[in-house]
Formats: C-alpha cells, structure tokens, sequence
C-alpha cells in the first residue's frame, strides 16, 4: 500500500479541435476499489480513459498514477493494461499466446509465462482452451481472454471500455458477478466504462456520472441513488419524480411550494433563493399513498392530495400514477404488502406522504 | 370453389413454365460463355499434342513439340529471362508498394490526395501507353537499355535495367492495392492493444501489424511476380535490342508461322499461372475473412 490513490486526474480536459470531450476532470481513485465511469453516449468516458493508458495527451491537466505524473509517457510505459470494447484479441495468435504476449514483452522468462498463463487460464475458466484461436471462440469466451491478457500483467490500475457490451443480457449478468468476485480475488484497481446504470450500481464501490464530458457526482451506488446532486443524476440513475415547485424558505431545510400546499425538503446540493423555480426529486418507492382523513399521518411526513389517474399491476409492487396538479403527475409504487386496504382505484382521490428527507430540491435543469 | 382451384392451377403452371424457359435460356448462355473463354485453350492445349506441323487438323498423338520446346536455347533463354525479371522485379516492387500502402492507410500528409490517384495510374492507363512512356523515359534519361550481366542459377543472362525498372513500375500499384485493402480492413485497435501490452512501436509492426499484413503482401507478390512473367507489352518497348523474354520469344516465333511448338509453350506458360492463381487463392484463404486480392481487383 505504497500510495493511497491508484490514478488521480487533475484539472484534465481533452479537446479534438472545436470538441471538448472530456471538460476539467478532477477525479482520485483510490486504490483496490472498483470504479465505474458511467454516463450516456459521448459524454467522452472512452477519452478519459484512453488518457489514463496513454492513447491520448491531455490538453490541459495532468494524469498521475501511482503517484507519478505520466506526461507524454506511451502506453507501452505505463502500469495498466486495457480491455478493450471489441477485446482486440490478435487473431493470428492462440489463446496462450495471446495471454502471454505483455510477459513476453516484458521478457518475463519462459517458465515463469507458461506457469501464469496456466493460472490465468485457469482463474477465468479457459483451461484447455489454450490451443484456440479467438476466432473459434464464442463471445463470452473471447471476453474472458481479453480479460486475462490484462489482469496477466498485474497492472496497477485494470481499465475496462464497456468490456460486456457485446455479451447477450443473460451471459451479461453472469459476467457481471464474475467480474465483481475477480476485482476482489486479485485485488486490483478496476475502471470500469460503462453507460449501463443497473450495471455500474451493481458492480461498482464508487461510481462516477458524467455527462458532457464532466463528472457531475462520484459517490458510492447508495449516495449516487439516494442522494443525487442534480436533476441530470437523479434522472440518470433509477426512476424518479420531479415536481416543479417555488422556494419558499431556504435555511438548512427548506421549504417548498407545491401549488398551494408547501412542504419540508433537503438541498440536493447547494441553497437556492427564496422565490426561485426548483423541482424536488422524489423516488417512486419512497411516496406512500392513503385515503384521505384515515389514520394520521407519520410526524412530520410531508403530505400533498392528489387522484389516481392509472395504475398498474406489477406483483411484487403496483405502480401508481397519480396528478397532483393539472398537468403534474406523480409516479408512485406501493409495496403490495397486506389486505385490500393498501389497493387504490383509478379516480380515487388520495393523499401522498413521505419523509421530508427523500424530497430533494435541486435546479429545473 | 372448383373453377378457381382450376384457375390458380393453370396461373401456377403458367409461373412454372416460364420459370423452365429462363431457367433453361440462363444455362445455355451460361454454357455458351463458358465454351467461349476456354474453347480456344481447349484446341490450343489439344493442339500442342498434334502430331503434325499444321495446326488446323489432327494428325495423332506426340509430346515431340515439347521434346522440340526443351531443346530450344532460345525459348529456354528467354524462359530463364522471364523469370529473372520477374523475381527482381517483384522483389522491389512489394517492398516499395508495401511502404506506399502503408504511407496511404495510415498516414496524413500533405499531397496524400494527388499521390492517391497517381499510384493507380498504372492500373488504368493502358500497357502500350505506359510502355511508350517508359521508352521515352529511357532514351530521354539516358539510362537507355544497357544490359546487367548476372549469373542466375548458373546461367548467364543480360538483363538490360530498364526492363526491370519498367516491370517495377507497373508492379508497384497492383502490389499496393491489394496491399493497401488488407490494411483498411485491419482493426487498428489490435495495435493499441499492442502497445497496451507493452510492446513498443517498433515490435507492434513486427509482432502484430506485420503478421496481420503478411497474406496480403504475399498475394501482392504473387499477382506481380505472374503480371511480370506475363508481360509482353512494356518488356518489348524497354528491351532494346536482342533482349526476349518468353512471351516477346513467342511473339518472334509466330511472325514466322505458327507451329505445335507455340502451342506446347503456351501450354506450359498456362500451366505455371494456373499454378500461382492456386497458390495465391490458397494464401488468401490462409488469412482470415475473404481474400484481399477479391476486394482489391
Ligand atoms: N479522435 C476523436 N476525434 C474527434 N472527436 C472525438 C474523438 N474521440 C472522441 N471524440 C468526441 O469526443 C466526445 C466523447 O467521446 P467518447 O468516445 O469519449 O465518448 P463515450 O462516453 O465513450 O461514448 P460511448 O458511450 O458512445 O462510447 C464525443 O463527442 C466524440 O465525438
Ligand atoms: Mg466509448
């Protein structure tokens, strides 16, 4: 544990001419975690990270990895390998060979190669496969491959472009966990690229969103879901509600308007001024619905009325829509836990409730 | 109900036979062009076997041409000449088309574009064009047609340059087209995953780029090494005097008649690029996906 921090950007920005593809980056990772880049398409996670292998210079900024500024450094000099979207597995080599190709490089000496590539081959299921060429592979496997080339090499840092976008969805959920308990066994940095949202949250210690080429917010799965800190995250990252509403008083809990009604919320990030036009965020599973006048509500739960307009049936859980106002409507999913009490109709008038803490209130965009 | 069944029945056989007739005019047209391309190789390969001087009516079996073929200095001369030329100029040319498809694919530089249509130039103007061109050239230069005097297998030849350097010529733009496809359907990212590997530029091009390159330069210099035996056109304008290779031989010999002895080496020339088509097909399939010698003709 020389250094706390496997790579760091610092202040880094790439330009292609006009396009800024990645916008001043500052960014520490720290090291044996499992990282996710996540964000839509074009929102330059590729550049950031062909920057950390050294594919491309930075036009401002510096990237640090293990605490040495790399500079103009050619990937061939640094401590991290790649695996790439399409696995750019050499097709005129087999699979050993292919595995071996950075310890040769490195002029490891022979036994020393052919024990690790048997481990490898070994820790992603391809023993006896060794033989193949990546043409005679199926997609899983040739993931697999790519994937031992890498980790072959023990980098410091593992970087990862969408490395399961090929994969079909079930072969890419079982690939998911089998990378996840890999980042644990072998204890390496991974950066993981992906602009899958259900994958990043399952797979990652930290998540980073981006969006246009900045990063918006870097926090565990549970921060990123729970506590967004803009309307681009919160609608990235899950479902969520957002309800336009004015502020009506902006101390450390702020209130706000929702029509005539006015409720308790939290910041999603910094103040807004008294009288601005916000949206407050809420999940769909943190509202609950009741009729009107039943029990009383929790203490201090915010509680606005509203008529069913939809519904639907989904077993575990039903999903609601229900407008608030003319033209708001509120999405909202009731666990489907106890009797008929806990059913509501369409047409029904009822009341939402819900913990002021879940309520965020964050800028229109 | 019925009247219809009726009717569809005769709508259907009426599809039938109209399907019969096309069918049947396709093939027989499909066998008419294949009668022909190779009717007249057929006579000319079955006339190499005449046992006559003529070569308009069979007369029995021989291999006497072929005797007579291999017995004549001159056509054996002009073999050893053929080849010669041929493997000089090959050699050259692919290393040089080689390069030139290399610059094209994967570099930027300015009069890139220009240098992209002249490199085809070859390709497309016609033989007797470039070869007035190139004759031109010679005098003009004042390399003119001196012969190089090389020993070759044992055996001495005089080679004038300009027929090497008029065969490179040519050979340079079919080398770096086909070349030149087989970069452009390689994927770069192998060689960033490469360097990712930490091999430096230097042993990506050996280790990755060059492997991947290799069965598009050896059919770039096979289809040179079979244009170059072939050539008459260019060979007979850059020789001078006194120099033939075996099709400027054969050219010589029917101006004094036509004999089974034309049709023997013109079998065996056949022969020897059947065998390089062979040789350059099974190449190509070596290498993965289709053949770059498909995509580049
Ligand atoms: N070599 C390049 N030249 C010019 N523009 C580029 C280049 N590489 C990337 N860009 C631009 O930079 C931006 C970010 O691209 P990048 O590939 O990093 O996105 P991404 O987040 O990986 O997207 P995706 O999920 O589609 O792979 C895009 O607008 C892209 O068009
Ligand atoms: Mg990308």
């Amino acid at each position: 544990m020389a250094y706390e921090y496997a790579v760091e950007l610092r202040d880094v920005t790439k330009r292609f001419g006009p396009v800024v593809a990645v916008d001043d980056v500052t960014l520490s990772i720290q090291q044996g975690k499992f990282y996710s880049l996540l964000g839509p398409s074009g929102c330059g996670k590729t550049t950031t990270l062909r920057m950390i292998a050294g594919f491309e210079v930075p036009s401002e900024g510096e990237v640090v990895i293990g605490g040495e500024v790399q500079g103009h450094l050619p990937p061939y000099q640094r401590p991290v390998n790649t695996v790439f979207q399409n696995y750019a597995l050499f097709p005129h080599m087999t699979v050993a060979q292919n595995i071996a190709f950075g310890l040769e490089m490195r002029k490891i000496p022979r036994g020393e190669i052919r024990r690790r590539v048997g481990e490898m081959l070994e820790l992603v299921h391809l023993s006896g496969m060794e033989k193949r060429r990546p043409t005679q592979l199926s997609g899983g496997q040739q993931q697999r491959v790519a994937l031992a080339r890498a980790l072959v090499n023990r980098p410091k840092v593992l970087l990862l472009d969408e490395p399961l976008g090929a994969l079909d969805l079930k072969l890419r959920q079982a690939m998911q966990l089998e990378l996840k308990a890999l980042q644990e066994q072998v204890g390496i940095t991974f950066i993981y690229v992906t602009h899958d949202q259900g994958e990043a949250l399952t797979m990652s210690d930290k998540i980073a969103v981006m969006n246009q080429g900045r990063v918006l917010q870097l926090g565990s799965p549970e921060e990123i879901y729970e506590n967004p800190v803009n309307r681009f995250v919160a609608d990235f990252i899950g479902e969520t509600n957002f309800i336009p509403v004015e502020i009506k008083g902006d101390g450390e809990t702020p209130v706000v308007g929702i029509g005539a009604e006015a409720v308790r919320a939290v910041w999603a990030k910094d103040a807004l001024p008294v009288g601005r036009s916000a949206v407050l965020s809420i999940r769909p599973e943190k509202i609950a619905l009741r009729r009107p006048g039943a029990e009383e509500a929790g203490a201090g739960r915010a509680c606005i009325s509203g008529r069913v307009v939809n519904l639907m049936y989904l077993g575990t859980d039903t999903r609601y829509v229900v407008r608030i106002a003319d033209d708001v409507e509120v999405v909202v999913r009731m666990q489907n836990v106890s009797s008929a009490a806990h059913f509501f109709r369409i047409g029904e008038t009822v009341e939402l409730t819900w913990d002021p803490q879940h309520g965020r209130v964050m800028d229109v965009v | 109900m019925s009247v219809n069944a009726a009717r569809l029945s005769r709508r259907s056989r009426a599809a039938w036979l109209k399907k019969r007739v096309a069918q049947t005019l396709f093939s027989t047209y499909g066998i008419g062009a294949y009668l022909f391309l190779y009717l007249p190789i057929v006579v000319l390969v079955l006339f190499s076997f005449n046992d006559s001087r003529s070569t308009a009516q069979w007369a029995g079996f021989t291999t006497r041409w072929y005797v007579e073929m291999a017995n004549d200095r001159q056509i054996i001369l002009s073999l050893w000449n053929s080849v010669f030329v041929a493997v000089v100029s090959t050699a050259i040319s692919t290393v040089i088309g080689t390069l030139a498809a290399m610059a094209m694919e994967r570099y930027r530089f300015s009069g890139k574009l220009m240098m992209d249509a002249v490199l085809y130039l070859p390709i497309i103007i016609p033989d007797i064009a470039m070869a007035i061109m190139l004759l031109i050239f010679f005098n003009l230069s004042g390399i003119g047609f001196k012969p190089w005097e090389v020993l070759f297998f044992g055996v001495r030849l005089k080679v004038p340059f300009s027929v090497i350097i008029g065969h490179v010529a040519f050979n340079i733009s079919f080398v770096a087209v086909v070349v030149r496809a087989r970069l452009a359907q390689m994927d770069m990212t192998l060689e960033e995953a490469a360097g990712d590997l930490y091999a430096d530029p230097w042993r990506t091009f050996w280790r990755v780029t060059f492997p991947m390159m290799l069965p598009g330069i050896l059919g770039g210099a096979l289809m040179a090494f079979t244009l170059s035996l072939d050539d008459f056109v260019i060979t007979f304008f850059t020789s001078g005097a006194g120099f033939n290779t075996l099709p400027v031989r054969v050219f010589s010999m029917i101006k004094k008649g036509v004999t089974p002895k034309i049709n023997a080496v013109s079998t065996m020339m056949l022969l020897f690029s059947l065998l390089l088509v062979g040789i350059s097909i099974t190449l190509s399939k070596g290498g993965d996906s289709e053949s770059s010698i498909d995509r580049a003709v």
